[in-house]
């Protein structure tokens, strides 16, 4: 490429100046300057982030950027965690494997979540990118046993394999266990995340991959490795920084000392998971590492107690991440305040989450204790069955620093316990206090009102999560008018409908997405929507049939907007209807 | 079903709009309120305070005033009540998470999170599988405790494991507490027992069936015992032919 006139730098040094700016939002301002400092940018851009899949095509990706290293996608939005995103909806990752196979032949990672992804497509990779490093498949779907088998024998540089929550199909295979695979002079194995199989997993070919990988820091096991085979791991890599147990029902003298022994040797030892079925008995074997643990992840351990929670919390002193479930109570979650002053994240489960009656003594106190007692904790998950204005009140006195909030009472519409209120006053409090909090998740009995403090106050407010809340059109309308960083919106049974949606159209250009289900939302709107704003999807995700075959302003059962370059997809499924390109019916 | 109030029609006038049958299996009261409901612009006294007006250029009209006036020609007024039906239902066998037909296959993931709405609480679908699975277990663990004279020290944790047992031609539904149970035998004998009154006397006459966690429905004598206690959601008892 040629010298501008007018640059003073040669493009060599300004590569090399851009090389030192990572972040999406520098590089991107920084690409606006002027034409050659945007050419040069974008040959030079190594790492990519697509939040939604379809807002861009692989193609548009490819002709801006034509060297990328890093890819990261995501599918599906959120909600269909939670199953209500109907199957065969989309997300479906085969074409940009496809096309990145022939443009990026020096990819490196892929990194998707909520994708599709077959079998066909795991080959492809392994295949077409000689210095293949990083592959992390969160909650993905589509693929088996067999297209692992693929990664594991042909990519040799392969440092990483996270499957997190992934769903995988277990085939078995008459040529051994995919493990196997992996070449006996493959060494290079940095992190395993195998946490989500189900099946058994071949112990032989577990063992000696990783007693040949000497930079192993990250292994997850799945539930099918028992304790005693663990203790063997560890001492083939006793250099693990981040471990997942498998399950340990039975508990055994032998293998508890083994495992002590074992786990102590672990100097490096600071991430811990799994604990599925554990004997409470087991957890003394891990005592001796709690010093040094800083994220401890017991949420699959339904069968430890209150008491011995405590007990291994409270030696746990340089805790910064704990996941856990309501076994924890909140005499617990009180020995957690006065243990770990470090607490920087805290997710409590529910254990029982269909019992209509509580099963624990956890309550908002518990809560409350916390974040009296741990000046960091800035990132909250809380599942509970009743809570105050008075709680949260003093919660987001006690933590102005928190960025992420989800609370979920698990029974819609639960009103303050002690006033019998809606819960408004108490959420106000949190946007209010807290200036940086970026996620919100709301819960419980809530007016219109809320929504007015979190317009109001919610300024960084990025994410959104509301159900089962509001009582007319304001509610949404507070939201969109007023959150000036919202990305993210999703909403599930609220009245919201179509003024404040139409209202704010243009607000939906500025956000990646936004999800209704279960308003009132017409079709009338959504066609409408979709005819005046050409950069918007907006899909009607509706199962009981053609939406124009009921009156046009009968409400949709799903919608899903989002912004997007590259027009309306082609892979939409029978139950997705979206304009079209005369948008006369508003049929796909 | 008459529909003579003076609708203002819809520019696709159609009955099927209006046919129960139509929204197939899974139409529960809760499906119907949205589909026939609220046709309605729901009170918006205030939105038109609020409504951003296109100050830009006063000929065009905003996106507030555009659907106004275009809402008031196609919405169909509030005092239409179309939920007349809604009201009155001819009598149900089933309730109306049941109206799902009864073949045995029918793979039906939406309901029964529970017995409760879909998708709430939100968690993920494998913590919930684990928690049915921690349940039965514990219960499990806690009856054998019993049996074999071991003390459950006093944990809140509920020890029963409740299902839904319809049989068929019968009106009410039952619930049965699986965790007191190791074995077909005892639990279909206490299966019949439930429904004395109701059927005929051989058990032999019908045949216990479960829906698992998929939301398909098997024959429960098809698998071992262990398998079925850990799936298990409902059951249901329907008259073997012949």
């Amino acid at each position: 490429m040629k010298m501008m006139m007018g640059s003073s730098f040669p493009e060599e040094v300004l590569e090399h100046v851009f090389s030192f700016i990572e972040r999406d939002k520098d590089r991107n301002a920084i690409s606006t300057v002027c034409q050659s400092w945007y050419e040069i940018e974008r040959w030079s851009r190594r790492r990519v982030f697509v939040g939604n899949c379809y807002a861009v095509s692989p193609a548009i990706l490819i002709k801006r950027f034509p060297d990328v290293r890093c890819l990261e996608l995501k599918g599906k939005p959120h909600f269909a965690d939670f199953n209500l995103v109907p199957e065969g909806w989309g997300a479906y990752v085969a074409p940009w494997i496809a096309a990145a196979s022939s443009a990026y032949p020096w990819l490196e990672e892929i990194r998707l979540k909520r994708m599709v992804i077959p079998d066909d497509s795991l080959e492809l990779i392994s295949k077409s990118f000689k210095n293949f490093k990083v592959l992390v498949l969160s909650s993905c779907e589509g693929f088996s046993t067999e297209g692992l088998a693929a990664i594991a024998a042909n990519c040799r540089n392969l440092r990483e394999l996270d499957l997190r929550e992934s769903e995988v199909e277990d085939l078995n295979q008459s040529s051994g266990h995919w493990l196997s695979h992996f070449p006996d002079n493959y060494t290079s194995l940095v992190s395993l995340n195998i946490a989500c199989l189900n099946s058994d997993v071949s112990f032989t070919a577990l063992e000696r991959l990783v007693g040949r990988c000497p930079n192993l820091r990250t292994l997850r096991l799945n539930r099918a490795v028992p304790l005693d085979r663990l203790a063997i791991l560890l001492r083939r890599a006793p250099q693990l920084v981040e471990l997942g147990t498998g399950e340990a029902s039975d508990l055994r003298p032998d293998v508890l000392s083994n495992l002590s022994g074992a786990f102590s040797r672990c100097k490096e030892l600071k991430n811990l998971s799994g604990f599925w079925d554990v004997a409470p008995g087991y957890l003394t074997g891990v005592y001796p590492i709690c010093p040094r643990l800083t994220s401890l992840n017991l949420s699959y351990a339904a069968t430890i107690q209150s008491s011995d929670l405590i007990k291994l919390v409270s030696q746990c002193q340089n805790l910064q991440k704990l996941w856990v479930l309501d076994y924890i109570e909140d005499l617990g979650l009180e020995a957690l305040a006065a243990s770990c002053k470090d607490l920087r994240e805290l997710r409590v489960f529910p254990s029982e989450p269909f019992g209509v009656e509580p099963n624990v003594l956890l309550t908002e106190q518990g809560l409350v204790s916390v974040s009296e007692g741990c000046p960091k904790l800035h990132s909250v998950l809380y599942f509970c069955r009743q809570m105050s204005n008075d709680a949260l009140r003093t919660i987001a006195r006690n933590r102005p620093n928190m960025t992420r909030f989800r609370l979920c009472i698990i029974e819609p519409r639960t009103p303050d316990y002690l006033t019998l209120e809606s819960l408004d006053m108490g959420f106000g409090a949190i946007v209010e206090h807290c200036k940086d909090l970026r996620r919100l998740s709301l819960s419980g009995l809530l007016t219109d009102r809320v929504f007015e403090y979190i317009g109001t106050y919610g300024k960084k407010l990025e994410m959104l999560s509301v159900a089962f809340a509001g009582d007319s059109d304001l509610g949404l309308h507070h939201i969109l008018s007023g959150c000036e960083n919202l990305r993210k919106l999703e909403i599930r049974d609220c009245p919201f409908g179509d003024k404040a949606l139409l209202a704010n159209a243009a607000k939906l250009e500025t956000m990646r997405s936004l999800w209704m289900s279960s308003c009132s939302v017409s079709f009338g709107a959504c066609k409408l929507l979709g005819q005046k704003m050409p950069m918007l999807n907006v899909e009607v995700i509706d199962e009981r049939g053609p939406p124009d075959s009921r009156p046009e302003s009968c409400p949709v059962e799903k919608l899903y907007i989002y912004r997007t370059v590259s027009g309306p997809r082609l892979d939409m499924p029978g139950f997705v209807w979206t304009k079209d390109e005369d948008s006369a019916l508003g049929l796909s | 079903m008459e529909l003579q109030l003076g609708l203002a029609l819809p520019s696709n006038p159609t009955s099927k709009a209006f046919d129960l049958n139509y929204y197939g299996i899974e139409a529960n009261s809760k499906e119907v309120d949205h589909v026939i409901g609220p046709c309605y612009t729901p009170s918006y006294e205030n939105i038109n305070d609020i409504i951003n007006i296109d100050n830009n250029n006063n000929n065009k009209r905003s996106f507030g005033q555009a659907f106004e006036n275009s809402t008031r020609d196609r919405v169909v007024p509030r005092t239409l009540p179309l939920l007349l039906w809604n009201n009155n239902r001819p009598n149900e066998e089933d309730d109306p998470k049941d109206l799902e037909n009864h073949s045995l296959f029918a793979a039906n993931k939406n309901v029964g999170d529970g017995d409760g709405v879909v998708g709430w609480p939100p968690i993920k679908s494998w913590r919930k599988r684990l928690c049915h699975e921690n349940q039965v277990v514990r219960a499990w663990n806690n009856n054998l405790m019993v049996e074999n004279g071991y003390v459950c020290g006093g944990r809140r944790a509920s020890n029963s494991m409740y299902v839904k047992v319809k049989m068929e031609g019968v009106v009410i539904a039952r619930k049965v507490d699986l965790s007191q149970h190791h074995s077909f035998e005892t639990l279909t004998d206490t299966l019949m027992d439930m429904f004395r009154k109701s059927c005929e006397k051989n058990s032999n006459n019908y045949k216990l069936i479960y829906q698992d966690r998929e939301g398909d429905w098997l024959f429960a004598q098809d698998v071992p015992w262990r398998t079925f206690i850990r799936s298990v959601q409902r059951l249901k008892l329907l008259k073997s032919s012949g």
